[in-house]
């Protein structure tokens, strides 16, 4: 199927949201243990990340391929500084029209520069992360073995104390 | 470093569920609320961080209380 069925499933499921619950509702578990860090920063002394998986990316970069099935298992690094003029949404598995209005509503930077300068956190992380939901098979394995790590590992150079995930 | 995951679909968190879990009854693609709304997306996104200031257990979902535009949202920026 083409990008325009994607783009039209993901419009009728963002306006019927029991088609979402009853897709996740299909999944299987993940096996294991929840892993567990304990949280030992006062909010206001953290340092916070955001990592979207809403395909969050700056106009300059590559967009997330989209010809693939089973989805990009690559991720985007966003400043903190950078401007919401200066982002782009590529991701056809969800309806973003709103994001691209103000993509405060998937990638709330704006909003995270506000606590940090009012004090309800420590700062702002140098470095944010964009990625895409919707990985498959191929894909998941890369963003496993691959992406995760490499996107653990930069924002602990960071110094990152707290993260923020959220999808699309 | 400590993880939050906020999502919209709860059965999704179920399934697959962070160390710390916030699920907020809005859309998909608009998790922190609507276009322009920033007092909304202020308040979900430090209801978000406010998991990190609580006691928890690893995969536990906190259930954010908001009803769209129905629910009244409190600034964090005017909060002390």
């Amino acid at each position: 199927m083409g990008r325009g069925w994607n783009q039209l499933l993901s419009w009728i499921y963002t306006r019927v949201p029991a088609l979402s619950r009853r897709y996740a509702a299909g999944l299987d578990a993940v096996a294991g243990a929840v892993p567990w860090t304990p949280a030992r920063v006062p909010l206001e002394h953290a340092t916070v990340a955001l990592v979207t998986l809403a395909g969050v990316h700056l106009r300059g970069q590559p967009a997330f391929d989209m010809q693939n099935a089973n989805g990009d298992a690559s991720f985007r690094v966003i400043p903190r500084t950078v401007s919401p003029a200066d982002l782009a949404i590529t991701h056809d598995y969800y309806d973003h029209a709103a994001a691209d209005r103000d993509v405060n509503v998937v990638f709330p930077l704006e909003r995270l520069r506000e606590l940090a300068a009012a004090g309800r956190i420590g700062r702002v992380a140098p470095r944010h992360v964009g990625a895409m939901g919707h990985i498959l098979d191929r894909e998941e394995r890369r963003l496993v073995a691959e992406s995760a790590p490499a996107i653990a590992r930069l924002l602990k150079e960071d110094g990152v104390d707290y993260v923020v995930l959220s999808p699309g | 470093m400590a993880t939050v995951l906020i999502g919209v679909v709860r059965e999704m968190l179920q399934k697959a569920p962070a160390p710390r879990n916030v699920f907020v009854p809005f859309r998909l693609g608009q998790i922190f609320g609507e276009p322009g709304a920033d007092v909304q997306q202020r308040a979900v996104l430090m209801d978000a961080l406010t998991a990190f200031a609580h006691p928890s257990a690893p995969g536990a979902i906190v259930d954010l209380p908001y009803r769209w535009k129905r629910s009244v949202y409190r600034d964090p920026l005017g909060q002390t």
